[in-house]
């Protein structure tokens, strides 16, 4: 670690040393030439020049360290989407955070020139003096306190309150500007989950520009003035025209300044969204080139069915999404006459395909059944993995429980193989056991008579029906008959949560390369879109308005751990609590996993440089490309 | 008594003949002109139709078609859902008679099997050393036949231990011959109930309101133009949607098509009632009328017969929109759905780039759509030719 200590505190004894973390400063690098792109408008006076639009330090990536090399500037990027909302992409792809994860997932300063948590409570954030939004107005603690005070705490704009993450046992930060670049969070207790939510995929935004955005608030404007603005808009009310005018996640509004490495300007609905370079980055090479190095993205907006077609014939120059396992082979015939080539990253969810039984189903008989741990496990038990993997994915999935991967340090072989064994027979023995009796159709028979038929919803692709129709055949075996049932995904959602579903399909954890930090809330109850137990997670996520309190040990007990890791303060308490937790997931079988780490392709142009051939392609914790930094990707000669 | 009368007042001696009046007697018909003046319709029908070769022979393909869906476990080599990991994606095998210069019999040759792991394809070569001579009438995967009783016997098996894809394999390793033969049975019954609700309820209701005419007429012309008015696809959308979840997809489509079939009358009745309109003025109608006849009678009787061509003409062409029907829904997902096979369904499953460019004969379910799609059209062209004998 590099850090100077320069900010460390000797009064507290619990410092929370892992996490502090000052920038690489380096010594400023010979600033370079500007992009070719910019050089027009530096030198008419329309732009300042480079050393005055980026900050006093900008944050200096070492490409020769991550084993990628320095590029030039220039060129458009072109990739395809399915849908105008899926311009969050480059927010995503981007990955200009506050804090971010880096390639060893551990968490790095970003766009804060270096930040310092003492007791896991207090948090000081500094930033990078001189840091500019992309329409050049400073990037200041007053854009913290603007969305601090008068956006996440104002009784308009966040009529719940601030969200969860900002919350420990209900109680908000305190929270101040110590400077013009220095701001401070103060909890009570400690509230590990902050700074990860800061560096996610979808950003907990605790600035936002200040500057363009008050134009828009009830506070700063004269009600005549606002109520124009409203009505041109032809939105409800200033509420909705302020939240509409700040989204930063969808970048829709292209006059929302951005601190991202492009910026749209392209106003929805739109066939093409562009998105230009923001002059203002704030990273830059070791040369002393501003980065990013490629000008232009070019996002054409597609079906999802075309795009590997599209793909193929070369109309992408990067693309990964949409793309699935099985396209792999038409791609790679296709790379030789198209110029591109096709790379296989990991998928880092935790099964590819996995089955929530529904533990809060409405019909009691299933409702009892799915709360049996001998009946999931039997489920479970009774899936050939090996063969799922032998026939979709040439053998080269891993068979496993729906749990972390073993890239994640939390990884052990008794959570991998929890239940995930192959053995029918140990499946009808617990069957058995809880008495479902064969009928003379060779179906079960239910406590109260009926046939066991289970009806499985799913909202995926062919991928999950015809992973369906194999793990049909095989719960059939154990005399289990199921219906499988498509829909769409919010029908599902709305599905399960009322208890109408019996049995959801669904991806495997997100945080199939977790870490200690990250939090494990996946494996309690915390939401409704938890198909397993929506009532339970309804109940957790609207502090007991809605839903039903967990009325299982074991569940309970993951509630209570999850409660317990929200107040943690030091990484080997959180790792205790992860594992105790991933023990109990794995050995109930709260999920069913069938196979994880799936390659995925990702789609390169042949001249496109620095994208690694190797990588976990998940939106947490590497925010898909976003980690591996597409702003330092660049195109070479012969474009 | 040369006289040949009889004396005054005595009665006149005459002949009576015994035999049966002949009316027919002066002009005779030939042998040959009776068998056509006396012959009954439906024979004449059948002269008729014999002369449209196109019709006879689309006649007797479709004629086998619907035989074979009686007995399609007997003649697909392959269960629908039999499953070979070993045979993903494999490209269709071709038959040989002559194995080098020996005469054997039909016989596919093995296939070797390797896993090119640089494009992460399947790739199939045949192997010229094994030679894999095909059973008849043998025993080969176990089926229910009608669902009554057990049986393994198939027209043709592979050799034992070999395969035969003679069309080739899918992406979960399933012959998809076997697949197009017992997707035959769902995509040639899937309409007939549609139709039959369609024709009783369109020919009995048009056939009212055409032979009442007035009130009778203007009521259900009304409640057709409403009917017609309602756009079909939302309709199939929002009906799937209602169906019991529990009852099979197969059900559910039946369903579907008995609804679609309560909608779909109103055209033909449209066309049944004009027709009734000016038939009903005919001589021959007053005559049945003024002898009692019901009205049931005299529209079934008397008047359907009347226009036959017609109804014969939009049930022929009605059959195979039902059909496209059905493999354009279930292609668009809407209409059945695995595990229920038709060839819509099949179709549905080669939607994709892959297919298109790796594995080409997976899309050969559109073959039997096309050839059945056809024939049916010069079925129907013959038969309405037929239906009208003396034109």
């Amino acid at each position: 670690m590099t850090a100077s200590g320069f900010f460390r505190r000797a009064r507290f004894s619990v410092c929370f040393a892992g996490l502090l973390v000052a920038s690489a400063l380096v010594g400023a690098p010979a600033l370079a030439q500007e992009p070719p792109s910019l050089k027009q408008a530096v030198e008419s006076g329309a732009l300042p020049p480079m050393a005055e639009r980026l900050p006093e330090t900008p944050r200096v990536i070492d490409l020769a360290a991550l084993g990628r090399s320095e590029g030039r500037y220039g060129g458009t990027l072109t990739m395809l989407m399915a849908q105008s909302k899926d311009i969050r992409m480059m927010t995503i792809y981007g990955y200009a955070r506050l804090v971010g994860f880096d390639e060893k997932l551990e968490l790095v300063p970003d766009i804060l020139e270096s930040f310092e948590v003492e007791e896991g409570r207090i948090f000081t954030l500094k930033l990078r003096p001189g840091h500019r939004w992309s329409d050049g107005a400073p990037f200041t603690a007053e854009d913290f306190r603007y969305a601090w005070q008068d956006v996440e705490t104002d009784e308009d704009l966040s009529r719940a309150g601030p969200s969860q993450v900002m919350l420990v046992d209900g109680e908000p930060p305190a929270f101040e500007v110590i400077d013009q670049h220095t701001v401070r969070y103060t909890w009570s207790k400690p509230n590990p989950q902050f700074l990860p939510s800061l560096a996610g995929g979808s950003p907990n935004y605790i600035a936002v520009p200040a500057h363009y955005l008050k134009q828009f608030h009830q506070k700063y404007v004269d009600k005549a003035e606002l109520d124009a603005k409203v009505a041109d808009a032809g939105v409800r009310d200033w509420v909705a025209l302020h939240t509409i005018r700040a989204r930063a996640y969808r970048p829709e509004n292209p006059d929302l300044p951005s601190l991202e490495p492009w910026v749209n300007i392209t106003p929805p609905p739109a066939e093409r969204f562009i998105f230009k370079r923001n002059p203002y980055y704030h990273r830059v090479d070791k040369s002393g080139r501003q980065l990013p190095y490629i000008d232009e993205i070019f996002m054409g907006i597609s079906s999802a069915d075309i795009i590997p077609a599209k793909t193929g014939s070369g109309d992408s120059d990067l693309q990964a999404r949409y793309l699935r396992f099985d396209n792999y082979t038409f791609l790679k015939q296709a790379s030789q006459t198209h110029g591109y080539e096709v790379k296989l990253w990991r998928d880092g969810d935790g099964s590819q395909v996995a089955y929530l039984p529904n533990l809060n189903v409405n019909d009691a008989v299933w409702r009892d059944l799915f709360r049996d741990v001998r009946f999931r496990r039997a489920l479970s038990v009774a899936i050939h993995r090996e063969e799922i993997n032998q026939q979709f994915y040439f053998g080269l999935a891993h068979p496993a429980a729906n749990t972390v991967l073993d890239t994640s340090p939390l990884f052990r072989p008794e959570y991998d193989q929890a239940w995930a064994q192959y053995d029918p027979d140990l499946a009808n023995r617990l069957l058995d056991e809880i008495g479902l009796e064969r009928g003379v159709d060779g179906i079960r028979r239910l406590p109260d008579g009926r046939r066991a038929e289970l009806i499985v919803e799913l909202a995926g692709g062919t991928e999950e029906s015809d992973v369906t129709q194999l793990v049909g055949e095989y719960w059939g075996k154990i005399g289990i008959k199921i219906f499988p049932r498509a829909m769409q995904l919010d029908n599902l959602r709305r599905r399960f949560l009322s208890g109408d579903t019996q049995m959801s399909v669904w991806s495997g954890l997100n945080v199939g390369l977790a870490t200690a930090d990250v939090p494990p809330e996946e494996l309690a109850p915390v939401s409704s879109v938890q198909g397993n137990w929506p009532q339970w997670g309804q109940y957790v996520e609207t502090g007991g308005k809605a839903g039903e309190m967990v009325d299982e040990p074991n569940a309970l007990r993951l509630h209570q751990l999850f409660q317990s890791w929200r107040v943690s303060s030091t990484t080997e308490e959180r790792r205790a609590i992860w594992h105790e937790m991933l023990g109990i997931y794995t050995d109930q079988v709260y999920t069913i996993g069938t196979v994880n780490g799936v390659l995925q392709p990702v789609v390169v142009r042949n001249t496109l440089q620095n994208v690694p051939d190797k990588g976990i392609y998940a939106f947490a914790p590497v925010a898909y490309f976003g980690v591996y930094m597409p702003d330092t990707f660049w195109f070479s000669a012969g474009d | 008594m040369t006289s040949p009368l009889p004396p005054d007042g005595a009665r006149l001696d005459h002949f009576v003949s015994q035999t049966a009046f002949d009316p027919d007697v002066v002009e005779k018909l030939t042998p040959a002109q009776e068998r056509i003046y006396l012959a009954s319709q439906l024979r004449l029908m059948w002269w008729k139709f014999r002369r449209h070769r196109a019709a006879v022979i689309s006649g007797i393909f479709l004629a086998l078609l619907y035989a074979s869906i009686l007995i399609s476990e007997f003649l697909a080599p392959y269960n629908l859902e039999s499953r070979n990991v070993n045979a993903i994606y494999m490209p269709p095998q071709s038959v040989h008679l002559f194995h080098e210069g020996a005469f054997i019999g039909p016989f596919v040759y093995g296939t070797k099997f390797e896993l090119n792991m640089e494009t992460l394809k399947r790739e199939y070569t045949a192997d010229t050393s094994q030679v894999q001579k095909l059973r008849f009438f043998c025993r080969g995967d176990r089926y229910r036949f009608w669902g009554l009783w057990e049986s393994n016997a198939h027209l043709f098996c592979p050799a034992e231990g070999g395969n035969v894809f003679l069309l080739g394999t899918d992406r979960l390793g399933r012959d998809v011959l076997s697949r197009i033969i017992y997707g035959t049975r769902i995509s040639l019954t899937i309409g007939l109930i549609g139709i039959t609700v369609s024709f009783i309820l369109g020919i009995s209701i048009g056939g009212a309101a055409g032979y009442y005419g007035g009130w009778v007429d203007h009521i259900v012309q009304r409640i057709i133009e409403v009917l017609q008015s309602l756009p079909s696809i939302p309709l199939w959308l929002a009906l799937a949607a209602i169906m019991p979840v529990t009852w099979s997809p197969i059900l559910v489509y039946f369903g579907i098509t008995i609804i679609l079939g309560l909608i779909d009358w109103t055209g033909l009745a449209r066309a049944v009632r004009s027709k009734l309109l000016s038939l009903r003025e005919e001589e021959y109608v007053v005559a049945a009328e003024l002898m009692g006849a019901s009205p049931v009678r005299v529209i079934f009787r008397h008047l359907i017969p009347g226009f036959m061509s017609h109804l014969i003409a939009s049930a022929t062409i009605t059959i195979p929109t039902m059909i496209l029907g059905e493999t354009a829904l279930s292609f668009l997902g809407l209409g059945l759905r695995p595990p229920v096979t038709s060839w819509g369904v099949l179709l549905n499953e080669a939607q994709n780039i892959n297919v298109v460019a790796l594995y080409p004969w997976l899309i050969l379910p559109v073959v039997p759509v096309i050839l059945v799609i056809l024939a049916f059209n010069f079925l129907g062209d013959g038969l309405r030719d037929a239906a009208d004998p003396y034109h």
